[in-house]
């Protein structure tokens, strides 16, 4: 058998994406409603914080455009899970289903070719605002800019988007062992909301907790860190790279456990 | 009038969603996580802001209002415009139009069991909880009873505006789209993610005029502003009694005139 690298991985990669994009493209109506929301979704939570900032100045320490700069920085750190992983929310019903059984034959990962198979363009509106967000940010706050800087920020983008995607699969993950996953998946989903706040506001317990147990901290706060405040910056922010593939090899394992144990529902 | 059939159908309700322990046991964990990240994001906010009192709000009375907006939310919330989207989707739709009963009360009552059940799992946890966090913030007298009139209010007027849009999707055919629209307009201008009182003029203004505020603002604003005089909590339920007969006119109307657009894809 043909060792199977990255190359052809990669083709069939875009292969089972073209056919994805042509299945959504016979639905336009819903495309273009469905993109408009997500493009309503970014204003509102763009509006909910600037109508907090109109009343306080800042948040422990914190100043306007350096939330911001969480914020926009959140918002492209989510842009993967978004669109490259949004097959995790069928998972439950192809596994209840008993669809999920027709990923188990095929001759790619199992995993792999399950996440390839839906891609969600809704998610580059995201992208777009939030690379406006941190560029206007960045502008204010007088950063400057340079190689260095891009090569740290696009590290720690990455890594900070790995965090979240290793978080849905476990989330998504769960549906191999209880029924009703979508609240769990749900219940991380609105978590992500919650990534944008500084770290520092929780008391020690809760900031050990979205730490460790539950990172939402690695999504911007952490990363951020590394950009925003060079001279200050806590040891775990330059460990997010590591810490991020640990949580998402953790993750993967936890995913094909469930995955190699299905046993289809005979139908 | 015959009431048994509608409590029949808010017993199957109750009886349906008993089923899934897990899932109401994934709620009231989420429900206290998110206590726990608002009880301190605004903490942090407040400690910033260097006065108590911010638009007229303490910070008791913020994250009163703010809690339990997401309780009345996650006790309201319907998923209608889900579920008659994929009623229409698939075709079943056709069954329930058959039923010898007025589809849009029959979607109600059999997702009225679930108002019971959520109202004990969610709503009266987190109510009693942020009575004692609070330390006797919210006062027990006459308010309670026009708080819990205008809930009730609220759901209609909320249930007739999921109803309207679920209406849209029978021309759309796009689900998700709308619903996230529909949502983001709604948790933003009814208060339920900023109170209204930091709006900005002329947003506030705006959005007294506009029924959303009905939804969550209104019962919030009853129960937290206990010694307002008669006359304004009257004004208040008056506006809202309005929206709620314009509402549910508007929905039943068109409802009648959209029902010809049905296409059912097989069944």
């Amino acid at each position: 058998m043909k060792k199977k690298d990255l190359r052809f991985y990669l083709r069939i990669y875009f292969k089972i994406l073209a056919q994805d994009l042509k299945s959504k493209m016979s639905y336009r109506a819903d495309f273009i409603i469905s993109t408009i929301g997500m493009i309503f979704t970014n204003i509102a939570g763009f509006v909910s914080f600037w109508i907090i900032f109109r009343n306080f100045p800042s948040i422990n320490g914190w100043s306007y455009y350096e939330m911001l700069f969480l914020y926009g920085f959140s918002l492209i750190a989510l842009t993967p899970v978004q669109c490259l992983f949004d097959n995790n929310w069928n998972l439950r019903i192809a596994v209840y289903s008993g669809d999920f059984i027709k990923y188990c034959f095929r001759p790619v990962n199992l995993f792999f070719y399950y996440q390839s198979e839906v891609f969600d363009i809704k998610g580059l509106g995201q992208l777009a605002f939030g690379i406006g967000t941190l560029a206007y940010s960045w502008h204010h706050l007088g950063l400057g800019f340079d190689i260095l800087m891009l090569l740290k920020l696009i590290v720690f983008l990455i890594s900070a988007s790995v965090v979240m995607v290793a978080l849905q699969n476990a989330a998504a993950a769960t549906c191999f062992w209880i029924q009703n996953s979508f609240y769990v998946l749900d219940l991380v989903t609105r978590f992500k909301d919650y990534a944008k706040y500084p770290i520092t506001i929780f008391s020690p317990v809760f900031r050990f907790i979205f730490t460790f147990i539950m990172p939402i901290a690695f999504i911007a706060y952490y990363p951020s860190l590394v950009i925003l405040r060079p001279d200050n910056i806590e040891i775990l922010s330059l460990f997010s790279p590591v810490i991020a593939v640990v949580f998402f090899w953790i993750s993967y394992k936890i995913w094909m456990h469930g995955a190699l144990r299905y046993n289809g529902t005979g139908s | 009038m015959n009431l048994k059939k509608y409590a029949t159908l808010t017993k199957a309700g109750i009886i349906e969603s008993l089923q899934f322990r897990l899932g109401t046991f994934v709620m009231i964990v989420g429900n206290l996580l998110y206590l726990i990240v608002v009880y301190y994001l605004w903490k942090a906010i407040y400690a910033s802001a260097g006065t108590d009192v911010v638009n007229g709000m303490t910070f008791t009375d913020t994250l009163i209002y703010l809690v339990l907006a997401t309780a009345l939310f996650n006790f309201m919330e319907m998923y209608t415009v889900w579920y008659i989207g994929r009623d229409i989707q698939s075709g079943k739709i056709v069954l329930d139009l058959l039923k010898p009963m007025d589809y849009r009360s029959y979607i109600f009552w059999s997702y009225s069991g679930e108002f019971v059940t959520n109202f004990v799992y969610t709503f009266l946890p987190t109510f009693i909880i942020v009575a004692v966090v609070t330390k006797g913030a919210i006062s027990f007298g006459s308010n309670l009873v026009f708080f819990v009139i205008s809930v009730v209010i609220g759901i209609s007027i909320n249930y007739s505006i999921d109803f309207i849009v679920a209406t849209i999707c029978l021309y759309t055919e796009s689900i998700w789209g709308i619903n996230i629209m529909k949502q983001v307009i709604v948790l933003l201008l009814s208060g339920a993610t900023v109170p209204l009182a930091f709006f900005p003029e002329p947003f506030k203004t705006i959005t007294f005029y506009l029924p959303f505020q009905s939804i969550y603002n209104a019962p919030l604003s009853i129960l937290l502003n206990a010694h307002q005089d008669l006359l304004s909590v009257a004004r208040v339920i008056g506006t809202q009694l309005i929206w709620c007969i314009v509402l549910t006119v508007i929905s039943k109307l068109f409802w009648k005139a959209s029902l010809r657009q049905i296409t059912v894809n097989g069944g």
